[in-house]
């Protein structure tokens, strides 16, 4: 039955184009570096904090880091494996992939960054999220909505 | 204030709650517990496993505070618990506000240093 239910592999997507006024070595820094991942990474009212921070920016290297919720100090850690590393133009990292967990959603992230000549960086960021689907229609909509339908439904 | 109990037990709460759900039996039998507490022996049918598969991945989803289950002896019927799936939804809803948000910040940053240094 796990077989059956591993078999359907559904896959979100997102693209986010973004064009920084700053030289492209400098974006990659900002990318590269736990002094300098501690000042963006996150989601707004989330930090991760310097000292959770280890990077071994090298195909193969890992990296995890502790998100930390500024208001009650909930914790979520995050770790993954760097696939490529072309500086100062090509990041790709896959997180889920290293926990040990091989049933577990991957999310593959390539991050291009091109210098446009004028001091400007464009960066895309490409997500893939790899999700194993249960064979049920509940999870149809992808693990994320499902959730929130379930936790909607109990509130 | 913050309970420091309450708090202790949120640290890595997460944690326990997505290594529940990275697997995908155990979020079709979340799925099924949405429509309502079921049994082991209904748990069971559906996804033609044993009692013995059922009882072990549901002893994972109720440490990691997933489900709750009824002191019937017998029966003891397995519900979900909205919280930890609420935090949970609340994490991975948020993945690409994740990415919006930290790119927001990254602009900011990048923006000051330069200023900085400007």
């Amino acid at each position: 039955m796990t077989e059956t239910m591993t078999e359907e592999v559904a896959e979100r997507e997102i693209v986010i184009t973004r064009i920084f006024d700053t030289p492209r070595e400098r974006v990659w820094l900002a990318w590269t570096q736990p002094e300098e991942l501690t000042r963006w990474w996150g989601k707004r009212g989330w930090t991760a904090p310097l000292e959770t921070i280890t990077m071994d920016v090298r195909p193969g290297g890992v990296f995890r880091l502790t998100n930390v919720r500024d208001e009650d100090g909930a914790e979520m850690p995050q770790s993954g494996v760097y696939r490529e590393v072309v500086e100062p133009e090509r990041l790709v990292f896959a997180e889920g992939a290293d926990a040990g967990c091989p049933d577990a959603e991957q999310t593959v992230t390539v991050v291009t960054f091109t210098d446009l000549g004028d001091g400007r960086t464009e960066m895309v960021l490409h997500s893939r999220v790899h999700t194993t689907e249960a064979n049920s229609e509940q999870m149809a909509g992808g693990v994320a909505s499902a959730l929130e339908r379930l936790a909607d439904h109990l509130a | 204030m913050i309970n420091p109990a309450i708090e202790q037990q949120q640290h890595g709460r997460l944690d326990i709650t997505f290594a529940a759900l990275a697997d995908p039996t155990r979020r079709a039998i979340l799925a099924r517990l949405a429509d309502g507490e079921a049994t082991v022996n209904e748990l069971a049918q559906p996804f033609s496993m044993t009692l013995q598969a059922v009882s072990k991945h549901l002893k994972v989803l109720e440490r990691a505070g997933l489900i709750a289950r009824g002191r019937d002896r017998q029966l003891r019927p397995s519900r979900l618990q909205g919280d930890a799936l609420k935090e949970a939804a609340d994490w991975l809803g948020a993945y690409r506000p994740f990415w919006e948000d930290s790119l927001d910040r990254l602009d900011q940053h990048l923006t000051e240093t330069q200023e900085k240094k400007g």
